[in-house]
């Protein structure tokens, strides 16, 4: 079943006109769960939601009745220079009084932030630093008041290489949660994308999160309509999409 | 050199540089006065809020009709009311509110830039606005407002005060046109009499404008939040005696706090905005107003 579902997604890229290059389910460029130092175009804006399972949240804050449940989150991204990008982003919870399977009540706000002080080369990689969830909680002195569910930081490190016209992209990163439950995320992550010659807007991820894998594909529709499933730890689906735009009115084709 | 020669050779330089930039620069670019005439225009206010355990969202959305009645002469009157559409929030009355009614006239002093206003502005106060603007450079000006105000609420019923506050702001912009961004502080007294500042980063896009700001007052505290201006098509329009056109700017604005009383002002303008400032592209070419034009006056052609 597993392999199914691997396969139906690489089918599911190759037929469509794809491309892409998110962290989608922040709204920031980036790999699948983790961070790279890749970036979006300068003018790019995004308008997004993303379906996240319960494999992808944090182990406390998205709990009922003792049990995690799968739940969305909803995101405007921008990125006003080549060098910087920044999200806002509200992901779904629910609380003791939700009663249906859609009963939301609750949101938790988060923004995310990434630099990239070092540009790709020709033989060093891009460099980015970044942060997701990064409150106005931070600067508290009693830091337990605050939610800070996705709170990290982290350095990423990227670079691409090209053969053929396919474009492979190693990227690796180190990244530190704030909160103690999530720190099976904690450390050395990374993944390889690689993007076809036949098809460059078409991108396929593998990536270890540090404690799992994940695999995934993303996409572009008509340069406006962005696409990302993935499988974390190859079972758990995780799957989203956004509208995209770019404010200083270029074309690109992924 | 006689002072005769220097005088010659300045206005002589002048008068190059003045040919030189109204050929060099695309039509588009170059400000377009518009002739007197009436605009008729309407948009809509969209407010939602989450500040209810059970309730995600509260929804109040007006439709704003309101007309410009361009004079002549850089007068202007313009008015605006709102009509109520759908309305969740339980302390907005549900009739119809007059949120401009304003004479304004933008006057020119050598480089000091001015708007006078009086009327009814937004937040239901009325009373008189002076606004001024200096700037110093391509790339930096200063910038104040004071206005005296009273309260007029113009609900489903109608109530007034006397004038009862001056309120004032100064502060500086920065703007780096090889990135069309744009910074700006100020600080000063707010309209419900408190102390503050705020600081904002612009960055202007072809028709949109994202901005980040943070500000703190004295009595209501930090806030920090996002703007997004999106000025709406059509672009290039004709102008005729009487226009109909929808509104010029569709606004956002995000504030992380649920408190909105602080570093609060209001509007003069019905269509005032971050991204074109508090005056017009064609009396004030500074900032945003170097960029390209976001709506074009298509020129009649003359029938042979």
């Amino acid at each position: 079943m597993r392999r199914h579902l691997v396969l139906l997604l690489l089918a599911a890229a190759a037929l469509m006109p794809l491309s892409g290059s998110a962290q989608q389910y922040t709204g920031l460029s980036g790999l699948l769960h983790v961070p790279s130092a890749e970036m979006n175009h300068e003018g790019d804006a995004f308008m997004g939601i993303h379906f996240l399972n319960k494999a992808m949240t944090p182990d406390t804050g998205f709990l009922l009745a003792g049990q995690k449940y799968d739940t969305y989150d909803y995101y405007i991204s921008l990125t006003p220079f080549p060098w910087i990008e920044f999200s806002y982003m509200c992901t779904k919870r629910k609380s003791a009084e939700s009663e249906q399977l859609w009963d939301y009540h609750r949101k938790d706000r988060s923004a995310s932030l990434k630099i990239r002080p070092i540009k790709e080369g020709r033989y060093h990689p891009a460099i980015a630093i970044g942060t997701n969830d990064f409150g106005t909680g931070i600067f508290k002195k009693n830091r337990t008041d605050v939610q800070l569910y996705f709170f990290n930081y982290y350095i990423a490190a990227t670079k691409h290489l090209n053969f053929g016209g396919n474009e492979l992209g190693l990227t690796l990163a180190y990244r530190h949660f704030f909160r103690g439950y999530n720190a099976k995320w904690n450390g050395l992550v990374g993944g390889v994308t690689f993007r076809p010659a036949f098809f460059p807007q078409a991108r396929a991820i593998v990536e270890y999160t540090g404690n799992e894998f994940q695999v995934g594909l993303d996409a572009l529709l008509w340069r406006h309509l962005r696409l990302q499933a993935s499988l974390k730890d190859f079972k758990y689906p995780n799957f989203g999409l956004c509208f995209q735009l770019n404010l200083l009115g270029r074309k690109y084709t992924y | 050199m006689t002072q005769r020669n220097i005088l010659c050779r300045r206005l002589g330089s002048v008068a190059l540089l003045v040919t030189l930039l109204a050929t060099s620069c695309p039509r588009h670019v170059r400000a377009q006065a518009p002739t007197p005439g009436l605009d008729l225009f309407a948009g809509l206010s969209v407010n939602f809020r989450d500040v209810y355990y059970f309730r995600q969202y509260d929804f109040l959305i007006n439709l704003t009709p309101g007309f410009r009645w361009t004079m002549g002469h850089d007068w202007q009157l313009t008015g605006q009311v709102y009509v109520p559409l759908v309305n969740q929030y339980e302390n907005y009355g549900n009739g119809f509110k007059v949120n401009n009614f304003a004479l304004s006239k933008e006057l020119r002093w050598g480089t000091l830039y001015a708007k006078a206003s009086a009327g009814l502005f937004s937040m239901n106060r009325y009373g008189l606005d002076l606004k001024l603007f200096l700037p110093l450079a391509d790339w930096f000006a200063l910038e104040a407002q004071g206005g005296y105000v009273g309260w007029l609420y113009t609900d489903t019923y109608w109530r007034i005060t006397k004038p009862d506050r001056f309120l004032g702001t100064v502060g500086g912009d920065i703007y780096l046109s090889k990135w069309n961004t744009q910074l700006r502080g100020v600080a000063g007294l707010y309209l419900y009499r408190d102390f503050g500042a705020e600081a904002e980063a612009m960055r202007h896009f072809n028709h949109t404008t994202v901005s980040v700001y943070g500000r703190w007052s004295d009595t209501y505290g930090y806030d920090a939040g996002f703007k997004v201006i999106v000025m709406l098509p059509p672009y290039h329009r004709t102008r005729r005696v009487v226009n109909f056109r929808p509104a010029s700017n569709f606004r956002l604005a995000y504030t992380v706090m649920t408190e909105l009383s602080g570093n609060r002002i209001y509007k003069t303008d019905p269509e005032e905005n971050e991204r074109d400032g508090w005056f017009s592209r064609h009396f004030l070419l500074w900032g945003s107003h170097t960029m390209c034009p976001d709506f074009v006056i298509n020129q009649k052609t003359t029938e042979e």
